[in-house]
């Protein structure tokens, strides 16, 4: 039984293989960039706003209110970033109803490959705030004697990340799996529909961790300043 | 179960791509939509806000405007109130005293046509009682006074002024008819014989004497020489009488007609 879609390798050019998982990435991707192209071309600014543009308002006011939960400063600077972490790994579980297809976030390569890109954010993001002396600095909190520490932390907590998205979507994957071999009428179903539900929570839990991350590498700096806007504004759309 | 790094790579670059792909297509144009209708929003209640200030300001002005004008009306009416009452208490003071006048008017007119008709009474009842004195004295002096009358006549003849006297004189002695003589009834013989001779004598001449009755004399003789007359009769007594009583009315009213209009 293949577990990975990494194994999956649908074509071969001079040892250079296109596996399942990169051409699912790119699915997901065409879909997501299709979906937001079309809405976006015909966005209204006035009183009448047509429904797609209304759900693409709301997930990305969602998503930067997230953001401004988690405590960052300035919401929009990490909207991208952060939101399409959720978007992706989100709408690459979310199609698994779909049959045939092979969740790209099974692949311990693309969840490595997020993680890892959480783990150069992290310092970029920090670094742009604080300049890289001010980074630098943060391993050495609280004191000198702790950056090993600090480090280990670091890479730990990638590791983490990358293991605990694949290791529940695949697991799902294979719980479908095993279930279609035992009871393949009904199991199954239920378990796909849980496996919807753990995908989402994944999404939800992977781009918060990655916020949380950059956040706390950006607060140390925002304890030593003068606490000029301690209640940052929610940008919400409540007040419309 | 393990990692292929030129996937890890693949994917990195996928999904560095997706961000930039997204970043072009879905948060920029959402964001900066969602940002321009707020300002729209924004800017749209900001000029509501004003305009209802403005409203609110001019609905205040109005407001004032229309309680000024309310109590300059109410000012304007009390104003014409008390000039039409006055206007009213004029007129009736003019009607009154208009009414007033025209009474006293009436009450004159009506004092004036007492007086006329009491005057006229007056008149009318002192001519019958003259009248019925005439009556009287021509129903008893008929046939027993003539020597009486003769006598008085002559008497009297005699005690004439010297004017008179000379005059009547004249006129005797120059006449081309005879004297005349006129008495209420015919005189009887003896009484004309005295008369006649006392003519003669009073006035120097034989002139002829001639009787007439004339019952307008009433009681006496009337002498008629020529031109001149003397008389002394009861009839120029009442004649006398009468002009005397119309005088008497005549000089009474306008002092009474006077006296009510005081």
């Amino acid at each position: 039984m293949e577990i990975s879609p990494d194994a999956w390798v649908l074509y071969e050019w001079r040892g250079l293989r296109l596996n399942a998982t990169i051409v699912f990435t790119w699915v997901v991707m065409a879909l997501l960039v299709l979906l937001s192209w079309i809405i976006t071309a015909r966005l209204s600014e006035g009183e009448t706003v047509s429904r797609w543009q209304v759900m693409l308002e709301v997930v990305v006011t969602t998503i930067r209110d997230q953001i401004d939960e988690v405590g960052a400063t300035d919401p929009a600077r990490y909207l991208p970033f952060i939101g399409t972490l959720f978007l992706f790994i989100a709408t690459s579980n979310l199609l698994t109803v779909v049959p045939g297809y092979q969740p790209p976030t099974g692949s311990l390569s693309t969840t490595a490959a997020l993680a890892i890109c959480v783990l150069i954010a992290v310092p970029l993001f920090s670094i742009a705030q604080r300049g890289l002396g001010g980074y630098l600095k943060s391993y050495l909190q609280p004191s000198p004697f702790m950056l090993p520490f600090n480090i280990i932390s670091e890479l730990s907590r990638t590791l983490a990340l990358a293991v605990r998205l694949y290791g529940n979507v695949m697991s799902g994957t294979v719980i479908v799996g095993i279930l279609i071999s035992v009871a393949p009428f009904f199991f199954p179903v239920l378990m796909q529909l849980l496996g919807l539900l753990t995908g989402l929570i994944q999404a939800y839990i992977f781009a918060i961790l990655a916020m949380v991350y950059i956040a706390s590498a950006s607060r140390v700096q925002r304890k030593t300043e003068p606490e000029s806007d301690p209640e940052h504004p929610r940008t919400s759309r409540q007040g419309d | 179960m393990q990692i292929d790094w030129l996937t890890v790579a693949a994917q990195i670059v996928n999904f560095l791509v997706l961000i930039w792909l997204l970043q072009r297509f879905l948060y920029r144009p959402i964001t900066n939509a969602m940002a321009r209708r707020e300002a729209r929003i924004e800017e749209r209640l900001s000029d509501a806000k004003a305009r209802r200030r403005e409203a609110e300001d001019e609905a205040e002005d109005l407001r004032k405007e229309r309680e000024e004008l309310e109590s300059s009306r109410q000012e304007m009416l009390e104003e014409a109130r008390a000039e039409a009452d006055e206007l009213r208490q004029r007129l009736e003071q003019d009607i009154r005293d208009e009414v007033e006048q025209k009474r006293e008017n009436w009450q004159d007119m009506l004092l004036e046509e007492r007086a006329d008709f009491a005057r006229d009474m007056q008149r009318k009842a002192g001519h019958k009682v003259l009248d019925i004195a005439a009556r009287l004295l021509a129903e008893f002096t008929s046939g027993a006074l003539d020597d009486q009358i003769a006598q008085g006549f002559v008497a009297r003849l005699k005690e004439l002024d010297k004017d008179t006297r000379k005059k009547m004189t004249a006129a005797a002695r120059d006449a081309d008819g005879p004297a005349l003589v006129e008495t209420a009834t015919a005189l009887d013989t003896s009484a004309r014989r005295k008369i006649t001779r006392a003519i003669h004598e009073q006035f120097e001449t034989g002139i002829e004497v001639e009787y007439q009755e004339d019952e307008e004399v009433l009681l006496g003789v009337r002498l008629a020489v020529d031109e001149q007359t003397v008389e002394w009769s009861a009839a120029r007594h009442l004649n006398r009488l009468n002009r005397e009583l119309d005088a008497l009315l005549d000089s009474a009213s306008p002092v009474r007609r006077k006296e009510t209009t005081d």
